[in-house]
């Protein structure tokens, strides 16, 4: 368990470095994945960092509101540099429009762009979560398995270490369909299809899972509906290039 | 594949799906999913107990304030960023006295001189006094300052690294003592 790297007299937290050094190796991988696909690579990088700021003044910006009477005291606050106070999901969502919305105005090939980014993503994801087994966040419920690794007095299941290896499949496989030549957008729904069952899969070898409607996990209702989500779009994909051949051979 | 197949695929999948999910579920009472941990610095364990002698030379035990959230914030007088967070806390504290108590424990350092500084600030929370840095070390605290966010049961729920404000604060209460 390293949740600080200590390098002399600097301490520094684990598990940010590790989603920054996801956040890298996601735009890098969507990068040269795009240049294949021929799309530019600077594309992929300038989106998600247009994506990045969107995304941290949302949050900010989403937090004041949550929180006003503890910022209407301290309005410098608003600006100030604390990372905690941020809320995720308006960050997130800003940061997919403005990406989104960058893609549109450049006129960029959209199904082609989400398949040159679902790849590295999920090797950011990959990333994220060995930083998460390192830092001790998100971990696994007890085990007696011969590879449960101890933390605190418990054996426990290396549950960030499952959730990474099976993104790192998920990722080869998309990539491999991909690079083969597949139908534009179906390399992002298999992403987003594995990465779904990936999390329905496996999230009950979590500890903790946030739940919903009475104890059902939050991440496995979320991961099934995204995977059903994209196996539809799957079928779709595959019938109208059905059409679109049959249609050629007439 | 042809329709039919996809369709069946669809439904096989949201059937198994549907299983999986409901099998395991996590049953009403969260704590039942903590219950038997060893104490640890870490969430879902109970917080390690301990007892130092506080500043205004009292006797303070973790353990006797079972019953009442607790905020557990270690700090010295040369960290820059606990300067700036204790007057948060002791904001905090006069607002939620009664609600969840404040403790500002004090990493290694002469009694005087945190007295001095406590005095400064004009500080009233309790503040033991972890002069070996024992406590640190049973808490792994690494860098400061380095907050403990424990429940009525003596549970941590939250782990700070780096200075709370106002704003986070708000938020991390409403997260764990509503």
């Amino acid at each position: 368990m390293f949740p600080i790297i200590q390098l002399g007299p600097l301490s520094l937290p684990t598990y940010p470095l590790a989603l920054l050094l996801a956040g890298w190796v996601a735009l890098e991988v969507g990068a040269r994945v795009a240049q294949r696909l021929g799309i530019d690579g600077d594309h992929v990088y300038n989106a998600g960092l247009y994506g990045l700021v969107a995304g941290i003044v949302a949050a900010r910006f989403a937090h004041v509101i949550a929180y006003w009477p503890a910022y209407r005291a301290q309005p410098l606050e608003i600006f100030g540099f604390n990372t905690s106070a941020f809320l995720l999901w308006p960050g997130v969502i800003a940061a997919l429009a403005v990406a989104g919305w960058y893609a549109y105005r450049r006129r960029l090939p959209m199904a082609r762009l989400l398949d040159a980014c679902a790849p590295g993503a999920l090797a950011g994801v990959a990333v994220a979560g060995i930083g998460a087994l390192l830092a001790g966040r998100a971990y696994g419920a007890p085990t007696d398995l011969p590879w449960a690794v101890d933390l605190w007095g418990v054996a426990r299941h290396p549950s960030q270490a499952y959730e990474a290896l099976a993104a790192l499949i998920v990722a080869g496989l998309a990539l491999r369909m991909i690079l083969q030549g597949s139908r534009p957008g179906a390399g992002a729904l298999v992403a987003l299809a594995g990465y779904g069952l990936s999390r329905w899969l496996l999230e009950p070898f979590r500890a903790e899972s946030a739940t919903i409607l009475g104890g059902l996990r939050l991440a496995q209702v979320l991961g099934l509906a995204a995977a059903l989500v994209a196996l539809w779009g799957l079928r779709a994909v595959g019938r109208r290039a059905g059409e679109a051949g049959a249609a050629a051979a007439e | 594949m042809d329709p039919k197949r996809w369709n069946l695929l669809l439904l096989l999948v949201l059937l198994v799906g549907v299983a999986w999910i409901w099998l395991n579920r996590i049953p009403g009472d969260a704590a039942t999913a903590t219950a038997g941990l060893p104490p640890a610095p870490a969430v879902g364990h109970p917080a390690p107990d301990f007892t130092l002698t506080s500043l205004s030379g009292e006797t303070f035990t973790l353990s006797s304030l079972r019953g009442t959230p607790v905020v557990l914030n270690f700090w010295a007088t040369w960290c820059p960023p606990c300067r700036a967070e204790l007057p948060e806390l002791q904001a905090a504290s006069e607002r939620l006295a009664g609600q969840v108590a404040i403790i500002g424990v004090n990493q290694a350092e002469a009694p005087a001189a945190v007295e001095a500084f406590v005095r400064g600030l004009g500080l009233t929370f309790p503040m033991p006094l972890d002069v070996s840095a024992d406590v640190s070390r049973l808490y792994t605290v690494r860098s400061l300052p380095t907050t403990f966010f424990i429940d009525r049961q003596g549970i941590i729920r939250r782990i700070q690294i780096g200075p709370v404000t106002e704003a986070t604060l708000a938020q991390i209460l409403k997260g764990i003592y509503p």
